[in-house]
């Protein structure tokens, strides 16, 4: 402010000038009766201002086009960016390809090898009865439905899978979508909106990242599968916030997560629920057909009754070993998606014939339950012989299908850690024959969870195949992560 | 194009004026000094200063605007733009005869008003000055 009073000092010192220039030969000017002075002189000055702008006319500002010279200097500056950027050195991509169908025994690069990548739970690829009731459908019905379900795409056998699914959960209504991850990222966003709050597990993968971004509600993330930290956040959003009882809430987790072979546990998730009011979106892709005692799900796992569930979601592609997804819950649920959910209204329905392979797959699982304890002993007996791989450490559930490996101790950035297990995962396949796969995480997969070997048991598989597998993979390993 | 507010924004600033005479019991030129410093402050942060919109569902497309480069699409010199130029030089003439044109206010309330009429000069659309608030 030290600046202020010369200037005003200043201003004040031409005031006065200027009024006493103006008060002494004006002095005896009186015009009208009304004494001349400095004061009037400004505040006159300053009305003219407000005429003058009041009586000044409106215009758009005019839009030049640029001129030759500027268009020239903008194409110059210009540095063209490549549509593709160059792949850097470390990142590999060469995955093998498959050349028979993707079963417990395969064929890649010509040699037979044991698949443990494929989620085929149940060993249904390659099943007689699956095959034919596809057949069937494709000599009856064609390969596509040739249109969305609301403009002549829906055939009987969709309304027969959404009721056998539906029947088979014990649900009132299911919905069909046509490619299974598009099932859970138009779930999301035809139920949250901008605005809502979602609770959802660090550990989802890229397809409920998608649909919780798509969704552009408030989303706060809690520990990968603790329910600790799920209580707390709760507890954060809804304490002594007013508005919060206001909109709505959802809770999103998976059953089993593919990032980690983590199982939800269920019980917990719910009583935090109804403690908190909170809706919950479960998605059951990996534990659809495998967890339960007669495969229906974790609801069953955990013994919660399947209305407390208000959204289940899952991709018929791992147990059910065709495509697509389903979605069920109550009735409103369900109808709420015939009209406002995107990926069923916008997308083609499902092929018919692999409707009816799920329905085949559904009507399999009911009258062979005997499937499901092959499969828990195939992932008893993996876990007892993994659980001794140098260098590696099993960290998935017991009872999860999806086994995952990962490094003992990690070498600190992610880009070795892929390399190491690459490395492993190549060398088993070429010496061995056994095909497994890492956990590849794409550029837009915010998930943090480490990396890792992931193994699909499945009730296909024999028990020599898992010590072919164990036998490989402890040798391999000791040589790969010794050095 | 709202009459209503028109009617508002001078009712508040006669209101605010009555209110600073009767919480700080000062004389009225230094109470309408007062308003007109705190209508400067609030009305330039408002218009200059604060950019883009509220709602993101346009894409972005204002975030390199003032709100008062956005009133009325742009055009300038409309009948509220008109308005807005002239309450401020208003609000000055009344400040400087109730203060009978005394040194601290006069400065101030010359200060603030200029620089709130240059802001609001059809010439100074989209221009920003030594690049203050040129970031979207």
């Amino acid at each position: 402010m030290d600046m202020a009073f010369p200037v005003a000092n200043a201003t004040a010192a031409v005031l006065t000038r200027v009024s006493a220039a103006f008060n002494a030969p004006l002095a005896r000017a009186v015009v009208f009766g009304v004494h001349i002075d400095g004061h009037l002189v400004v505040e006159g000055l300053l009305i003219a201002v407000i005429v003058f702008q009041l009586t000044r006319k409106s215009y758009k500002p005019p839009k030049k086009p640029l001129t030759e010279k500027e268009i020239d200097e903008l194409c110059n500056e210009w540095q063209p960016e490549p549509l593709c950027p160059p792949i850097k050195e470390g990142a590999r991509i060469d995955t093998p390809m498959l050349e028979s169908a993707a079963g417990p025994h395969t064929i890649v690069d010509g040699k037979e090898v044991v698949n443990f990548a494929s989620a085929n739970y149940l060993g249904l690829i390659g099943n007689e009865k699956i095959i034919d009731s596809c057949v069937g459908s494709l000599e009856k019905y064609g390969v596509g439905s040739c249109g969305p379900r609301g403009f002549y795409g829906t055939i009987d056998v969709h309304l027969d899978c959404e009721a056998k699914i539906a029947n088979f959960l014990g649900t009132p209504d299911s919905i069909l979508y046509s490619y299974g991850i598009s099932t859970i990222f138009s779930v999301i966003p035809a139920f949250c909106k901008k605005g809502d709050i979602i609770v959802a597990d660090e550990g989802v993968h890229w397809a409920v990242q998608n649909g919780l971004h798509l969704s552009r509600s408030t989303v706060v993330y809690f520990k990968h599968n603790d329910m600790a930290s799920l209580a707390s956040t709760l507890e954060k959003l809804t304490r002594g916030n007013k508005r919060a009882e206001k909109i709505r809430r959802y809770i999103v987790v998976e059953s089993i997560y593919q990032n980690s072979g983590q199982i939800a546990p269920l019980d917990e998730i719910v009583r935090l629920k109804e403690e908190y009011r909170f809706r919950v979106i479960l998605e059951e892709s990996h534990s659809f057909g495998v967890l339960g005692k007669s495969g229906r799900g974790l609801a069953e796992h955990y013994g919660v009754p399947i209305e407390k569930i208000d959204i289940i979601t899952a991709g018929m592609g791992n147990a059910l070993a065709t495509d697509g997804g389903f979605c069920t819950g109550s009735v409103r649920v369900v109808d709420h998606q015939r009209l406002s959910s995107s990926g069923y209204v916008f997308s083609a329905s499902l092929p018919p014939y692999l409707a009816s392979a799920a329905v085949s797959a559904v009507n399999y699982l009911e009258e062979n339950p005997t499937v499901l304890s092959t499969l828990r002993s195939n992932i008893a007996l993996m876990h007892k012989e993994l659980s001794d791989t140098p260098g590696l450490e099993i960290s998935s559930h017991v009872l999860s299908p999806i086994v995952f490996l990962k490094l003992k101790k990690s070498t600190g950035s992610p880009t070795t850690d892929l390399d190491l297990l690459e490395t492993i995962t190549e060398r088993v396949l070429k010496e061995d024959s056994v095909f497994i796969v890492t956990s590849k995480k794409s550029n837009l997969d915010r998930c943090k969870l480490p990396i890792g070997i992931r193994l699909f048991v499945s009730a296909g598989h024999t028990e020599s195949d898992i010590f072919t597998l164990s036998n490989s993979l402890k040798r391999v390993s000791a040589s790969v992560l010794s050095d | 194009m709202y009459p209503g507010v028109w009617t508002t924004y001078i009712l508040i600033l006669f209101f605010s004026w009555l209110l600073v005479l009767s919480v700080f019991g000062c004389t009225p030129g230094t109470a309408w000094t007062v308003v007109n410093l705190f209508h400067f402050a609030i009305t330039y942060h408002f218009f200059h200063w604060k950019k883009g919109t509220p709602f993101a569902d346009d894409q972005g497309m204002y975030n390199g605007l003032t709100w008062w480069e956005q009133m009325d699409n742009g055009k300038q010199l409309t009948r509220n733009r008109k308005f807005l130029i002239v309450v401020p030089v208003v609000l000055y003439l009344i400040a400087l005869h109730t203060t009978d044109y005394q040194q601290p206010m006069l400065f101030l309330n010359t200060l603030a008003v200029s620089v709130l009429v240059v802001a609001k000069l059809p010439n100074m659309h989209k221009v920003r000055i030594f690049g203050i608030n040129a970031e979207n």
